[in-house]
C-alpha cells in the first residue's frame, strides 16, 4: 500500500500540511471537521490517483489561523493551494465539512473541478431532516453520532481520553465553530449550486446519525448533474466505515463505472 | 501593608431561583439546558419580592452599595436582563450605590448597553457603577447562534470601546469596527456622572482582562478563583499600572466574599454550611462542556484545565476545599471582620462585594446575616482601618 509523503507549504501565510500519495490524475481530498481517525483509510485511492490530502488550517498538522472564519475563507485558501501546487484542474472529493467546502469551491470555479464527490456534506438547511447540532451533543455521545461502526475508533481514541487528545479535539472544534457555531449551513448555497456543472456524485450512508441521508435528495434537486449513491448501514464517517464508499469515489472520479 | 483605608462594602446579590425540585439528583445541570418548565412564575414573583426586600434592607442598614449581575438560562440567576432589576432598585432604594455587574456587553448591541446604563445613572442621580464581564461560557450556549464564542473576546474589547465612546465623546461620532459599525453614535441620554460612572472589568485573573482594565483605566473585579490567583492578578494590575506611571487605587480592586455572621463561630457554621454547600452543589451544577464552548478559551488554556485532575473529574468540592480556595468568612462578627480585614490587607484592596444570601438560605437567615454584617462587621472593620497600621489578626474560618 502506498504511503503518504508530508510536505509543509506556506499558503497565504498559513503553514499548511499537505499529504500526498500515489501517481496519476490529481484528486484533492477535503476532510471533515476533525482528524481523529486519521486518513490511512483513503490510501487505496492512491493506487489509482495522485491523492492530495491537505489538513485544513486549524486542524491536524496545519497551523491555526483565527482569521479563517468562514467557509469562503477555506475556499479561497484552497484556491491558493491549487495555485501553489500548479494544478489547473483537479477532481475533488470532500467529506462532511469538506463536502460543504467542495460544493462552494466548485460553484466558484467550475472549470477547475473535473469531477466532484460530496460525501455526507454539511451546508444545506433541510427543515424536515435537520442536521444534528453536534456542538450541543453531550461529550460522551459525540462519537456515536459520527459512525455506525464504533470499532473504527479502536486504537485511535485513548481510553480514558488524555488531556492532549481532548485539547486537540477542542482545537478542531474551535476551528469548526469559527465557521459553523451559528449554523452549519448557508441559506445562500442552494442559489448557487446550479453552477456545479461537472459530474457530481452525492454519496451518503443511510445510517448517518449526524446529517440525515434524506438530505441527499435535496442536494440532487439543486445540482443539475448530480448522481446519488446511498450506502446501506453506513454512518457519517463513510470512508472509515466502508470500502465500498471508497471504491465508489475511485470509480466515479475515474469516470469508469456506472454508479447506480 | 495595612488595612487599606475606607473599605467599602457592597451587598452582592445573585437572585437565585430558590425553588429546588425534590428529585434534584435527576438533573446533571442547573444551567443552559435545565428545563424551564420547572420555573413557576408565581413562585418567581414571590422571590423577586424577597430579593427586593433584601436589597432594600442593605440600603437601610448602611451598606455602601448593592451589586447585581446577569446570567442566562440558569436557576443561579433570575436577572437575565439585569438593567430591568437595576431600574427597580433605582426606585426602591434611596442612598446606596448600585453596581450593575453586568450585561455581557458583547452579547448585546453596545450602543443599547450605553443607553440603558446612562438612563440608570441619570434616573438614580449618579448612583451607578458598572462592571463589564465577558460572560461565562454558559451565556454563549444560551445565546447560541448570535455570538460566536471563538470571537467573543475580540468582540468584547470592541463593544467596550463603543460604550466608552458613546459616553465620553461628544456625538454624533462614527465607529467602524470589525463587529460593529455606527454612523451616528449619539445616544441622547448621557451618564449623570462625568466623564463616566466608575467601571470595573470582571475577570478570573487572566492577563488579558487585567490588561483591559489598565487600558481603559477601570477597576478590576475578580470572581471566584483560588485566592493565590486573585493576588497574582492584583499584583499584575499594580505592575502594569506602574509601567504607565500610575498607581492602582485600592478602591479599584474588588474581591468577592461569601460571609455569614452568627453570635458564635459554631452557630455561624451550623447555620450557613448546608446552604453554602448547596450553592456549589446545586446552583453551580454544570457539565464542563458548558463552561468552555469551543473557542471560549485558547487550546493551551483548555489543555491546562483538562490536565487539572480535580477540574477534569468534576470532583465534588468538600467543605474544606471550598474554604481553602474561596473567600468564605463564616463566624462571629469578630471572626468575620478579622478575616475580611486580613484579606483586604493581603490583597491591597478596598472593595468588598459581600454575598450574604448563600444558596438556598431561608429568608430569616438572609435578614439576620445582612443585619449583623451591616451592624456588627462593617463597624469593626471601619474601626480597624481608622487605626491603620495596626495589623489585624487573621482568624480564618472555624
Amino acid at each position: 500500500m502506498a504511503q503518504y509523503r508530508e510536505e509543509r507549504l506556506t499558503v497565504g501565510g498559513i503553514e499548511t500540511a499537505v499529504f500526498t500519495a500515489g501517481e496519476g490524475d490529481p484528486l484533492l481530498f477535503l476532510h471533515g471537521a476533525g482528524t481523529l481517525t486519521g486518513f490511512d483509510c483513503l490510501l487505496p485511492l492512491a493506487e489509482r490517483f495522485r491523492l492530495i490530502l491537505p489538513h485544513h488550517p486549524g486542524f491536524g498538522a496545519s497551523a491555526d489561523d483565527p482569521s479563517i472564519d468562514s467557509i469562503h475563507d477555506y475556499v479561497l485558501h484552497y484556491l491558493d493551494l491549487l495555485d501553489e501546487l500548479g494544478l489547473d484542474e483537479v477532481s475533488i472529493a470532500g467529506l462532511s465539512m469538506g463536502g460543504y467546502l467542495g460544493a462552494w469551491l466548485g460553484s466558484y470555479q467550475p472549470a477547475r473541478v473535473r469531477r466532484l464527490v460530496l460525501g455526507a456534506p454539511f451546508g444545506l438547511r433541510v427543515r424536515e431532516h435537520p442536521t444534528v447540532d453536534l456542538f450541543s451533543v453531550p461529550d460522551q455521545e459525540v462519537l456515536s453520532y459520527l459512525t455506525a461502526d464504533m470499532s473504527i475508533f479502536d486504537g485511535k481514541v485513548p481510553l480514558p481520553p488524555t488531556p492532549e487528545f481532548l485539547a486537540e479535539r477542542y482545537r478542531e472544534s474551535t476551528s469548526w465553530a469559527r465557521v459553523a457555531w451559528s449554523r452549519p449551513y448557508d441559506v445562500k448555497l442552494p442559489k448557487w449550486l446550479h453552477r456545479l456543472t461537472m459530474p457530481t456524485l452525492v454519496l451518503w450512508g443511510d445510517a448517518d446519525r449526524l446529517i440525515p441521508v434524506e438530505q441527499a435528495a435535496v442536494w440532487a434537486e439543486h445540482i443539475p448533474t448530480a448522481e446519488v449513491r446511498i450506502l446501506p448501514g453506513v454512518g457519517h464517517l463513510l470512508f472509515d466505515e466502508s470500502r465500498e464508499a471508497l471504491a465508489a469515489v475511485g470509480d466515479f472520479v475515474a469516470g469508469s463505472a456506472a454508479v447506480r | 501593608m495595612s488595612v487599606p483605608g475606607e473599605i467599602t462594602f457592597y451587598l452582592f446579590h445573585h437572585h437565585h431561583y430558590l425553588d429546588i425540585p425534590l428529585d434534584e439528583d435527576r438533573y446533571v445541570s442547573t444551567m443552559v439546558d435545565y428545563p424551564n418548565s420547572l420555573y413557576d412564575p408565581v413562585k418567581g414573583h414571590a422571590f423577586y419580592q424577597r430579593h427586593l426586600r433584601t436589597l432594600r434592607l442593605a440600603d437601610e442598614l448602611g451598606f455602601d452599595g448593592i451589586a447585581i449581575n446577569e446570567h442566562h438560562n440558569m436557576v443561579y440567576s433570575m436577572t437575565p436582563t439585569v438593567s430591568v432589576m437595576a431600574g427597580a432598585l433605582v426606585a426602591a432604594t434611596e442612598r446606596v450605590k448600585i453596581q450593575v455587574a453586568g450585561v455581557p456587553v458583547n452579547l448585546m448591541y453596545p450602543n443599547r448597553v450605553a443607553e440603558e446604563y446612562a438612563m440608570l445613572d441619570v434616573m438614580s442621580g449618579g448612583r451607578m457603577e458598572f462592571a463589564f464581564p465577558l460572560g461565562t461560557g454558559m451565556e454563549y450556549w444560551a445565546n447560541a447562534g448570535a455570538i460566536n464564542p471563538a470571537t467573543a473576546r475580540a468582540r468584547f474589547r470592541e463593544s467596550l470601546e463603543v460604550v466608552l465612546q458613546a459616553w465620553t465623546q461628544d456625538g454624533p461620532t462614527r465607529y467602524d469596527g470589525d463587529f460593529y459599525t455606527y454612523r451616528f453614535l449619539n445616544p441622547m441620554v448621557r451618564p449623570y456622572q462625568r466623564p463616566r460612572p466608575k467601571c470595573f472589568i470582571v475577570g478570573t485573573g487572566s492577563l488579558e482582562t487585567v490588561q483591559l482594565a489598565i487600558d481603559h483605566e477601570m477597576g478590576y473585579s475578580i470572581v471566584f478563583v483560588p485566592i493565590a490567583n486573585q493576588l497574582r492578578a492584583f499584583d499584575q494590575m499594580r505592575e502594569l499600572a506602574a509601567e504607565r506611571g500610575r498607581a492602582v487605587d485600592p478602591d479599584d480592586l474588588m474581591i468577592v466574599v461569601m460571609a455569614y455572621v452568627g453570635d458564635t463561630d459554631e452557630e455561624a457554621v451550623r447555620e450557613a454550611r448546608p446552604h453554602i454547600e448547596k450553592f456549589f452543589s446545586w446552583f453551580h451544577r454544570v457539565p464542563p462542556k458548558y463552561l468552555v464552548p469551543p473557542g471560549y478559551v485558547t487550546t493551551q488554556e483548555f489543555l491546562r484545565r483538562v490536565s487539572d485532575v480535580a477540574m477534569a473529574e468534576s470532583k465534588k468540592a468538600t467543605w474544606d476545599d471550598m474554604v481553602a480556595i474561596g473567600r468564605i468568612a463564616c463566624g462571629s462578627a469578630d471572626t468575620v471582620a478579622d478575616t475580611i480585614a486580613s484579606w483586604c490587607e493581603e490583597a491591597g484592596c478596598a472593595r468588598v462585594n459581600v454575598v450574604c444570601e448563600l444558596g438556598d438560605m431561608p429568608e430569616w437567615k438572609t435578614v439576620k446575616n445582612v443585619t449583623k454584617f451591616a451592624q456588627e462587621v462593617i463597624p469593626r472593620i471601619r474601626a480597624k482601618s481608622a487605626t491603620a497600621g495596626q495589623r489585624p489578626v487573621a482568624a480564618g474560618v472555624s
